[in-house]
């Protein structure tokens, strides 16, 4: 049984006693292919002011346990032991009384910012419905609080705002307006479920700064839950790392990020890739050895790519590229999303034409080919997509998913195909029982593994990676990257390697190109690049990168507040008035909700 | 903590190697049906597991059972073409009246008002219907697949022209059409009825299958075909298609239960079968003045195309949920 | 946004005229407009036979009287229609004018019924997913989508008019029927507010309470044959529908739209008073429909004034009771004049007919005529059309329920009503707008064959005569309506989907 050390002296700031605490919690769902049992008896709790990290990978649960302490589990959940929320037993509310507490003492940030506001009501409906509800403020008072609780969370313009709709903010606007609903009714504990995940990197730190504020300035405890330890490292007081239902360790950030006790967290940190690390953290990356006046495997020149889109002018996707990738070079083409990275690879590829501007393979021209030139020109290039859940035909089992390049410009035999098949799968260390599975039977980095095997089936000069490991659990990635070095290094194969991750980039590429908005930034070697960066959006880009290590986070925090006030912007944080009262419920113009009301409630939870 | 099973050093053990692959809320809620029973070995194709589902839907299975006797009887019981029925009595010839032809051991769907064994009569309209609906079912769907798949994929013109073509056919009442196409038609006897029935109903289906390949022509596995060199028909065919099987089954299903509605009403028009062919539809029409009279000459027919395509419509149903399992919640 | 209607039109115009030609092209070649003439005996049958040649133009090649068929009908712009002559040597355009507005009638009132009864069933249903409820009324859905329409029709004549005449001419229920009747009224209610087994049986028993004795009483004042409903009565009903209007919208708590609805049902009962001798007096449809856009201002008035803070709610509130006011005060007008009408008409509903022929009542008595005439078709109409919108709505209802954005709503506190009626069902109203647009074209189809089940002389009679005769003009007059109907409700379909979704406008 897992157990909790709670003895474990609390930061400073964690004061009185705890806002959220799970006792011996115990979660089972019953699906129609038997009982899954969720969350195996877990003991947590989170104080005023103080923020916890629920750590694990995928199916680990922690989300099932953050869903717990709001009551919003399906209803085919069986849940036992005791969820507290502040002096309330959450298990034991009936659905008034949890109705009454969601919002007002506990509230939640969700992953994705897009699906988590109603896209068809305003900003302002969606942050005052809440205030009114739980009785903090009514009609204008409500509108101005909610463009106080906007400006509070570093939105401009918040009386403008509060009349458009999701579709016309960024995506770190809307999650900081998920983050104001939120605070809206001032909880005394919020739990973030993976807030950042969905995020870019500049824009998950500052999210992270403001919560880091929330917690500082509003005293707020936070669960927060991710798989990211670059993200626990910056935020956490206290981690908790759970695997299959179960906490295997927990104690504070320094404790359990710096030494590890339990097995499973020793894997877990050292396969997240530390940016500033280098090459060698998952196998060596083989040196180019192509001469330079060797052709390129990929050159692209003065490449233009524009989306013409019905309605509205023409959209510059990408402007004025210039990039080459030499034999075995592995070239990482990093970016946030909406810079054009992966519509150059799709570019690449020949998916996608050019608007102006040249794409070379080994000196041949795409854009002059056509037929069966075309065709034969492809066969020199592989490609492995990011999610792994679409990557993969889900009607054709694994063996024929591979071996389609094979029948597509007509190589072999079924009994040479097969050969290659299974000599494939063990490259990527798959067992050859997998042959005659489907798609939906394997696990996420065995579907991208099986991505690989189909990229490297016709021994490709060129591959493209978009985003290859983006969509694994962090111990997956690892495992998966270090199968690319290796074939990489036996294969030989040129690399354009989108990612948006620069720990990934830092450890496997030779040369780096960062993109910004359609054009490129900054490229050069990749020492050059990400770690001497010249240019100021390249620096942004990797003070914002978080590592997993505490102490040396919060150093390249400091640095990057400093850059930040050296580039003349501010830091995020949650501007709180020096008269901010606490918003306190008060008696509302009625009196309780009817039973024509009610008769629908019985229908929740 | 020692009941960490798995501590090998190998840590993609942690994944789950063959089950749900999340067991996050809301995987759960959505019934996390892609998996297969745990500790189970056996493989499953997507066709397999959409098979299993299916057979889970009570209603469905129970239809399937009813139309396959309805079929079954209709076929065998007065035999089609030259090949004879086990049923004694042919649905030409004019028997004496027993009474006033309520029905009776020996007839019993009763007889018509000049003494024809009304069950004959009855299982000869139903296999016209029969007929015809299922061609027609088939010849929609085919047409309906290729111009919806050929205008998702190729985009561009050749969309444009298939779907203003697709408008032109929807904006005319379907009764209308099929009325006059009906009308042309009536002379080639059930099988032009069939044909030009099956090519004006293909239009709603058009439009969904566009619509599904317009999305998974943009799915990363219809991509990495395209850039491996996979040549269109391959890629229609063997990619985008299958996976969008379960629209074009369930849409199939439903056209064949309108199309047995539609059959119905044509004929009930005197647009549809013509004599001395005989449908569901026209024995209706012919005696729906006998309702207070002969109830019985009103009932059994109707009641034979109610039970078809209810029949038909709850397979559908069945296959919709086996195809797309995330509103099949688990039951509590 | 603008732009874009503009195209749509345009688009659509062009795919009109496209199906016209189809349309016209198969219906001139769809048979021998001479064959009757060719089998007759008539002595002067080569004369009629060329009579009618040259009527119908026979000898001109199909393009030109395409051609001008069309430019009669584009003259439609300029002032000056012409559709052509019948086989006949009628003027199409007078016969249709006639027809589109009976059948107009009888379709607009089937789609509206059907959207409302449709969508709510889709709610519910959704709700109460996998209950015995939802249960039943997914397979009524199925039963409904699967019945021929024409027989089903037959069944309505014999047990809903035949059998309804006959006890209308005593109108007293016999004590098991008001038994059963309220046995299955609690039965249904238990099962749609579903609750505890205690609340089921609470409601279940009231409402078989309610029914039975109001069914006794009503027996007792002989009120089948002579009902009244009265001021009170349109004052609790309409005050009662106020409050339930207010409490799905945005629950009771906001006592401001509480009051606004509440309001509106008095000043509606008021006005029903101050307006009671024009209404009885001299009624006309004039009359009817100024009263009616009066209502709605006035009642979004009142939403405006009381609404404060929630004033888009409160006007939302106070105009769908305005409307529920002003239908309950036409429907106590209608329930008055109903003994007077029995003796008018003592079998009110016949099979036949979309007025009975030369029906002798004031204004009012017309207006029951008409309506007993259409109850019929529209109610079989409505059906296939309830099961399709039904099962459209609970689909899109549980998809938008299984969003994000519900269970942030959810985690903020909302009730399941707020979350449901705010969050989901806008959401979820997207999609079905698509589908009532299309579903507007095969209730069309729908219409043809009611009208002629019931003997309506609509635009189904003249498309199938038209047909029958291979005689264009008027084939193509029904086309034409039809057709222009089914571009209309797209674009009512598009503007609503651009209503209902802000990522659409532009």
């Amino acid at each position: 049984m897992t157990t909790l050390d709670i003895s474990t002296p609390g930061p400073a700031s964690a004061t009185g006693d705890a806002v959220l605490s799970f006792e011996g919690l115990d979660v089972t769902f019953k699906t129609e292919f038997g009982d899954v049992h969720a969350v195996k008896g877990i003991d947590l709790e989170v104080r005023p002011g103080e923020v916890v990290a629920l750590v694990g990978e995928s199916g680990s649960g922690k989300s099932v346990t953050s869903m717990t302490a709001l009551g919003l589990l399906p209803r085919n959940a069986r849940i036992n032991g005791t969820v507290r929320v502040g002096d309330k037993t959450v298990n034991a509310l009936d659905g008034k009384a949890l109705r009454d507490m969601r919002g007002n003492d506990v509230a939640m940030v969700f992953q994705e910012p897009m699906t988590a506001l109603n896209p068809v009501l305003t900003i302002g409906d969606q942050l005052t419905e809440g205030l009114q509800l739980h009785g903090i403020a009514f009609g204008k008072q409500a509108t101005a609080r909610a463009a106080e609780l906007l400006a509070m969370v570093g939105i401009p313009e918040p009386e403008r705002r509060l009349k458009q709709y999701p579709h016309e903010l960024s995506g770190g606007q809307r999650q900081r307006v998920v983050i104001a609903m939120a605070i809206a009714c001032d909880p005394k504990v919020i739990i973030a479920d993976e807030p950042t995940t969905a995020l870019d990197v500049t824009v998950q730190a500052e999210i992270l700064d403001l919560l880091r504020s929330l917690k500082d300035k509003l005293n707020t405890g936070i669960l927060l839950i991710t798989h990211n330890m670059g993200v626990v490292a910056d935020m956490a007081d206290r981690v908790a790392v759970m695997l299959k239902g179960d906490l295997v360790e927990t104690g504070t950030a320094d404790q359990v990020l710096n030494h590890p006790r339990h097995e499973y967290t020793k894997r877990l940190l050292a396969a997240v890739p530390h940016l500033g690390a280098g090459p060698g953290q998952f196998g060596d990356v083989a040196a180019v050895t192509a001469a330079p006046e060797d052709l390129p495997a990929l050159d692209l020149r003065n490449l233009v790519i524009e989306y013409r889109r019905v309605g509205k002018p023409t959209f510059r996707a990408c402007d004025d590229i210039t990039l080459s990738v030499a034999q075995g070079e592995i070239v990482g083409l990093v970016g946030e999303s909406g810079s054009g990275k992966s519509t150059i690879a799709k570019c690449a590829l020949g998916l996608i034409p050019a608007a102006s501007g040249s794409v070379s393979l080994l000196g041949n021209d795409f854009r002059k080919m056509r037929g069966k030139e075309l065709k034969a020109m492809r066969r020199r290039i592989g490609v492995v997509f990011q999610d792994p859940a679409s990557s993969l035909n889900p009607r054709l089992p694994i063996g024929d998913v591979i071996a389609e390049p094979l029948v597509v410009h007509k190589e072999g035999d079924d009994k040479s195909r097969r050969r290659r098949v299974l000599e494939l799968l063990d490259a990527v260390e798959l067992p050859r029982s997998v042959y005659n599975r489907y798609p939906h039977e394997l696990s996420g980095g065995q579907r991208q593994r099986v991505s690989i095997a189909r990229a490297l089936t016709l021994d490709p000069e060129l591959l493209v990676a978009d985003e290859p490991t983006s969509a694994l659990d962090v111990s997956v990635q690892a495992n998966v990257l270090k199968m690319f070095t290796a074939l990489q290094e036996r294969y030989k194969f040129a690399c354009l390697f989108v990612s948006h991750d620069l720990a990934v980039i830092d450890l496997l590429a030779h040369r780096v190109v960062v993109l910004q908005n359609g054009r490129i930034v900054e490229q050069g070697p990749r020492e050059e690049v990400l770690h001497h960066p010249r240019e100021e959006y390249t620096q942004r880009l990797i003070a914002a990168a978080p590592v997993p290590e505490p102490l040396e986070q919060r150093r390249r925090r400091e640095a990057r507040h400093a850059l930040l006030a050296q580039l003349g912007d501010d830091v995020t944080e949650l501007h709180v008035e020096d008269d901010y009262e606490r918003p306190q419920p008060r008696q509302d113009e009625g009196g309780n909700a009817s039973g024509l009301g009610g008769f629908m409630t019985d229908a929740g939870n | 903590m020692s009941d960490i099973r798995n501590s090998n050093p190998d840590g993609e053990d942690y994944e789950p190697q063959i089950g749900p692959a999340s067991t996050d809320a809301v995987g759960l809620a959505a019934g996390g049906s892609a998996a297969p029973l745990p500790g189970e070995d056996k493989s499953y194709s997507q066709g397999q597991l959409v098979a299993r589902r299916f057979f889970r839907h009570r209603g469905a299975i129970t239809s399937m059972i009813v139309l396959g006797v309805i079929i079954v009887v209709a076929f065998t019981s007065i035999g089609i073409g030259p090949i004879p029925g086990w049923w004694p009595k042919d649905y030409t010839l004019q028997y004496d009246k027993i009474g006033d032809g309520a029905p009776t051991w020996e007839y019993p769907f009763g007889q018509d008002t000049g003494g024809k064994d009304y069950f004959s009569l009855v299982m000869r309209g139903t296999q016209f219907s029969l007929i015809i609906a299922f061609a027609v079912g088939i010849i929609s769907t085919v047409v309906g697949t290729l111009i919806g798949a050929l205008a998702g994929f190729y985009r561009g013109w050749i969309e444009a022209i298939l779907m203003r073509i697709t408008d032109v056919f929807i904006i005319i009442p379907l009764l209308a059409v099929a009325a006059v196409l009906g009308r042309m038609a009536g002379d080639s006897g059930i099988w032009g009825l069939a044909l030009v029935l099956g090519l004006v109903t293909w239009t709603s289906l058009a439009r969904l299958v566009r619509g599904e390949v317009l999305s998974l022509r943009e799915r990363d596995f219809v991509l990495a075909a395209q850039a491996v060199g996979t040549g269109a028909w391959r890629i229609i065919t063997k990619h985008v298609l299958p996976s969008a099987v379960g629209v074009i089954i369930v849409s199939a299903t439903l056209s064949i239960s309108s199309a047995i509605l539609l059959e119905t009403s044509l004929s009930y028009l005197g647009f549809g079968v013509q004599p001395p062919d005989t449908s569901l539809g026209t024995l209706i029409s012919e005696y729906q003045a006998a309702f207070t009279t002969r109830p019985w000459l009103f009932w059994w027919p109707g009641i034979m195309i109610l039970t078809i395509a209810l029949c038909v419509n709850f397979i559908g149903d069945g296959l919709r949920d086996a195809f797309d399992p995330r509103q099949n919640r688990t039951k509590d | 946004m603008l732009k874009f209607i503009l195209r749509r039109i345009g688009v659509s115009a062009l795919v009109l005229l496209g199906a016209s030609f189809l349309m016209y092209m198969l219906v001139i070649n769809s048979g021998d407009p001479l064959k009757d003439l060719r089998e007759s005996n008539a002595q002067n049958r080569e004369q009629l036979m060329a009579q009618r040649a040259e009527l119908l133009r026979l000898d001109d090649s199909p393009l030109e009287r395409y051609w001008d068929w069309l430019s009669g009908v584009l003259g439609c712009f300029t002032g000056n229609c012409d559709l052509g002559v019948t086989i006949n040597g009628v003027q199409v355009l007078g016969l249709t004018q006639q027809a589109a507005a009976s059948s107009l009638r009888l379709i607009t009132l089937a789609t509206l019924l059907a959207i409302v009864v449709g969508v709510a069933l889709g709610i519910l249903t959704a709700i109460r997913q996998y209950s015995g409820f939802d249960y039943t009324i997914t397979f009524s859905a199925f039963l409904f989508f699967s019945l021929p329409v024409f027989w089903a029709a037959t069944l309505l004549k014999e047990y809903a008019a035949i059998q309804y005449n006959n006890w209308i001419a005593v109108g007293q229920y016999a004590p098991w029927t008001i038994v059963i009747a309220a046995a299955v009224v609690g039965f249904v209610l238990q099962a749609v507010l579903g609750g505890s087994t205690r609340r089921r049986l609470v409601t279940a028993g009231s409402a078989f309470a309610f029914v039975a004795v109001v069914m006794f009483v009503f027996n007792a004042l002989n009120w089948w044959r002579e009902p009244t409903f009265g001021l009170a009565g349109v004052l609790v009903v309409s005050g009662a529908a106020g409050v339930l209007v207010t409490a799905l919208v945005t629950g009771l708590r906001n006592r401001r739209v509480l009051y606004a609805a509440l309001t509106t049902t008095v000043v509606g009962v008021v006005a029903y008073l101050a307006f009671a001798p024009l209404l009885v007096n001299q009624p006309s449809w004039l009359l009817l429909a100024g009263l009616f856009v009066l209502t709605l201002l006035v009642s979004a008035g009142i939403g405006a004034a009381w609404g404060g803070f929630s004033r888009r709610q409160a006007v939302l509130v106070t105009l769908v009771t305005g409307v529920i006011t002003s239908l309950l005060v036409v429907g106590d007008i209608l329930i008055a004049n109903w003994a007077s009408f029995l003796g008018l008409k003592s079998r009110p509903i016949s099979t036949i007919g979309s007025q009975t022929p030369n029906f002798t009542g004031d204004f009012w008595e017309r207006v029951l005529d008409m309506g007993t005439q259409i109850i019929l078709p529209t109610v079989l109409l409505t059906l296939v059309s309830v099961a399709t919108h039904s099962r459209y709505t609970r689909s899109s209802m549980l998809e938008t329920l299984n969003q994000d954005y519900v269970r942030t709503a959810r985690s903020k506190g909302l009730s399941e009503r707020e979350v449901i009626v705010k969050h989901a069902f806008r959401n979820a109203l997207i999609p079905i707008t698509t589908i009532v647009a299309f579903d507007f074209a095969a209730l069309i189809g729908g219409a043809v064959i009611t009208e002629q089940v019931f003997g309506w002389k609509g635009m189904g009679a003249l498309f199938q005569d038209g047909l029958n005769a291979v005689d264009p003009a008027p084939v193509m007059a029904f086309f034409l309506v039809t057709g222009v109907a089914a571009v209309l409700m797209n674009l009512v379909a598009d503007l609503a989907y651009a209503a209902l979704d802000p990522r659409i406008r532009r």
